[in-house]
């Protein structure tokens, strides 16, 4: 138990050093994209120095985590505003977004694992099509059920803009945006968990069930369900990660106002306290999904059998 | 300006644009925002990432020059037919040796905070854009305001250094008024235009009309400003009704909306070019020949309908077309293969040539820009390797460094483009032309107060760099921006011009 609660820290600060030295990596740097190519030498080497980008990269990086610790996110490279501002801004439209594609792909995930994972040729074409589904990528997905709902039917709006002071009034706007989440990301979690299925419902004591005549739903609440508890909760807080990565691309497409939106365009400009601080957000929320999934996984390991 | 607005263009995205016009793109389902008479929402280009509150620096999101256009009184702006007229400035004289000019400022001016506007405002925040330098483009470096002065409550002096007799024009548009002292942007400070801000978050600014203004009164009451990074996604809120305006769509998102009858198609003529850029100061491009021929290889309408799909007008190597000063009376630029062959045989180049033509996807079309000339090249006997570089980076890595590329001008006067381009101390001369003689006779154009004398002399300058130059002016694309029916009064003047939507109504 320890070791979980140290462990989600340490993984915090590698993705930080991974993420920051990912974006150094980058060619050019803020001052270039402020100045786009216009400014001397002389006026370039002024605006590092006033931002402080004329310092080597570990103690740009060590000046960020001590600010951080003291709660200041920093300001922009690009604007000069507060990261906490621009974030905070932000956040409740994506929490909002991303909250409602997970309600909406975990039962269909669940629910898609299960026929994909029972043994009988309706499970098999399920599992070929849940693959192949999964591979989809989210553009595409994207594209595609815009021109449906969008587009062919008009059912639902093709961009998804949000009424003056946040979050939609509307549902019908975060309709689309969150089904292009919602779909690859549920397909993807049954594609992995339908193995898992499968093996539950082969286990000598599941069929034994069966042959006894219990009812179908009670063999899968008492007798499967248990076993695929923790594999699931591990599967939700993966899928629950690619789908905040996600984000940046269908908010973009939707012109919806979140985090996603904001990190495409710090990473373009090279805002690396703003790239900093919404990775940071995002690896938060998958490290404490995982750790919710082992807190989980120790409390059903005493009842399921090794796997 | 050639400010690259980071936009992302992935091939993907054309998978989406394709879909959205087979599926006929009906969109009758927009949550029921509708609009009164006199409220206009509007959707601007803007990325999260640069969005400022600062008027004095790049401007590089439109949304926020948009609103700095309403909400900040500037000294002079462009009037519907081009020329520039008073704005916060109601008159001005220049003394004779047209160094010093003097601007009277209207009593009537107030910012939103209830504060009058005074000549030491103005002269604060002349100097704030110029200790900007470094981020604007240097957009007063043609003046000293070191030695520019207040001379009463009402009346500044401003210094150029050079005698310039198109100092109010110069002063066009980007001189945005804010309160003396104010140096902190993090929040927004008061100002004295048309409009005041009175919320802003994430995805829109709301603006309402300040009812002191000097001006006059604007049809609409309030404004709404949203961001959308997306083209499509931007042409998508005005065909699906979300909103009213939309600046600056793709033109592939414009041939969707026409044959629409509840939508207006507003062009703005000639505020892009993607020249093809050669530096005359490296081979092969330091033989005139070479620079010739590269120029008659290229086939221009084909070009402007492949990259503008036809929205935009084909060029003639005029680097300032729709200037007052373009020249006129020039036999067009004909395609001519055969003679750009005899050209390149004379400068010895009869057994072909290899060039590297470098690119990007900042602005719809310049790929496709590149990879077509590539190709008319290839039938004048260049062979022109294509080289997309990725947005992020061209303009500081591409842009004013490599030999051969595909440039971007936004629809800026002569006297802009020579500064930042042509002049022997320009720091971004990105063909290398300096010519002594070239900036003497700019700099005596410029000084030649007689207006019709003064255009024919920089004429015969934009002549001269057609003729000789590094640039291959092939077309310029039309700004487009997409509207409600009903809506009207957007303007459709070049460069700055377009933010200025005060006076904009909708109908019935």
């Amino acid at each position: 138990m320890m070791l979980r609660l140290v462990r989600a820290p340490l993984l915090l600060v590698g993705v930080s050093v991974l993420v920051y030295a990912a974006t150094e990596a980058l060619p050019g740097d803020a001052a270039d994209a402020r100045t786009a190519g216009r400014a001397t030498a002389a006026q370039l080497a002024e605006l590092r120095t006033r931002t402080g980008l004329d310092a080597p990269a570990w103690q740009r990086y060590l000046d960020w985590v001590s600010r951080l610790l003291r709660g200041d996110a920093g300001v922009s490279l690009l604007s000069d505003r507060p990261v906490a501002d621009l974030v905070g801004q932000r956040l409740p439209a994506t929490a909002t977004l991303a909250a409602a594609a997970l309600a909406a792909a975990v039962p269909a995930m669940l629910a898609l694992a299960w026929v994909a994972g029972a043994p009988s040729r309706t499970g098999r074409i399920a599992a070929a099509a849940v693959t192949a589904a999964a591979a989809v990528p989210q553009v595409v997905v994207t594209a595609g059920l815009t021109a449906v709902f969008a587009g062919m039917l008009a059912w639902l709006p093709p961009v998804s803009l949000l009424p003056p002071g946040g979050t939609p009034a509307d549902p019908r706007a975060l309709a689309l945006p969150v089904l292009s989440l919602a779909l690859p990301s549920a397909t993807y979690g049954a594609a992995l968990l339908r193995g898992v299925v499968a093996d539950a419902a082969a286990r000598p004591y599941v069929r034994d069930a069966h042959l006894r005549g219990l009812p179908r739903w009670r063999v899968a609440v008492l007798y499967v369900g248990p076993m695929l508890l923790a594999p699931s909760a591990r599967v939700v807080a993966v899928v629950a990660g690619g789908l905040v990565a996600s984000t940046a691309v269908v908010e973009t497409l939707f012109g919806y106002a979140g985090l996603g939106e904001l990190l495409t365009g710090a990473v373009a400009n090279r805002d690396t306290p703003v790239v900093q601080a919404v990775a940071m957000l995002a690896a938060a929320v998958v490290l404490a999904g995982l750790f919710l999934a082992d807190l989980l996984a120790a409390a059903t390991d005493a009842r399921s059998a090794p796997a | 300006m050639a400010t690259p607005l980071r936009r992302r263009r992935a091939g993907v995205l054309t998978v989406l644009a394709l879909l959205a016009t087979v599926a006929g793109c009906g969109g009758t389902a927009a949550p029921a925002t509708t609009s009164s008479g006199d409220t206009l929402r509007y959707v601007s280009i803007g990325s999260p990432a640069t969005a400022s509150n600062d008027p004095h620096g790049g401007l590089a999101n439109e949304s926020d020059a948009l609103r700095f256009a309403l909400t900040y009184d500037v000294l002079t702006g462009q009037g519907p037919d081009g020329r520039t007229q008073p704005r916060l400035a109601e008159s001005w004289q220049p003394d004779p040796t047209l160094t010093r000019w003097r601007f009277t400022l209207r009593r009537s001016a107030v910012f939103s905070d209830g504060r009058p506007v005074r000549a030491a405002d103005v002269l604060y925040s002349l100097r704030r854009i110029e200790r900007k330098a470094a981020e604007n483009y240097g957009r007063l470096a043609a003046f000293d305001l070191a030695a520019s002065q207040v001379v009463d409550e009402h009346t500044v002096e401003v210094v150029s250094r050079q005698p310039f007799a198109d100092v109010p024009r110069a002063l066009e548009s980007v001189t945005f008024v804010v309160p003396e002292g104010s140096d902190d942007f993090t929040t927004p400070v008061p100002g004295s235009g048309p409009f005041r801000l009175v919320s802003s978050d994430a995805q829109t600014a709301v603006l309402e009309r300040h009812d002191r203004w000097w001006g006059p009164t604007p049809p609409l009451r309030r404004v709404e400003v949203r961001v959308v990074a997306d083209p499509q996604a931007r042409a998508q809120a005005v065909l699906s009704g979300q909103a009213d305006a939309a600046a600056s769509i793709a033109p592939t998102a414009a041939k969707q909306a026409e044959g629409r009858g509840d939508l207006t198609l507003v062009r703005r003529p000639a505020v892009t070019m993607y020249p093809f850029v050669m530096r005359t100061d490296r081979k092969p491009f330091t033989d005139p020949r070479v620079r010739e021929a590269v120029k008659l290889a290229a086939d221009r309408p084909v070009l402007v309908q492949a990259a503008f799909l036809g929205y935009g007008q084909v060029g003639d190597d005029v680097l300032a077309p729709v200037d007052p000063s373009a020249p006129t009376g020039l036999a067009p630029r004909q395609r001519d293969v055969a003679r750009a062959k005899r050209l390149l045989a004379e400068a010895g180049y009869g057994n072909g040539l290899t060039v590297t033509l470098h690119t990007t996807t900042s602005y719809p079309g310049m790929d496709t820009a590149a990879t077509l000339f590539a190709r008319q090249l290839a039938e004048a006997g260049i062979t022109a390797r294509v080289k997309l570089n990725p947005p992020d980076t061209y303009f500081t890595k591409v842009w004013a460094k490599q030999d051969f590329y595909t440039g971007y001008f936004g629809g800026i006067p002569f006297f802009d483009v020579a500064r930042v381009a042509l002049l022997s101390t320009s720091p971004t001369n990105e063909t290398a032309w300096r010519r002594p003689a070239f900036d003497t006779a700019l700099n005596a154009a410029l000084a030649n107060p007689d207006e019709a004398a003064r255009n024919r002399a920089l004429g015969e300058l934009q002549r001269q760099v057609r003729d000789e130059g590094g640039y291959v002016v092939w077309g310029t694309g039309d700004g487009l921006d997409l509207t409600r029916k009903g809506v009207q009064g957007l303007p459709t003047g070049p460069g700055f011009a377009r933010l200025f939507i005060d006076q904009v109504r909708i109908g019935a």
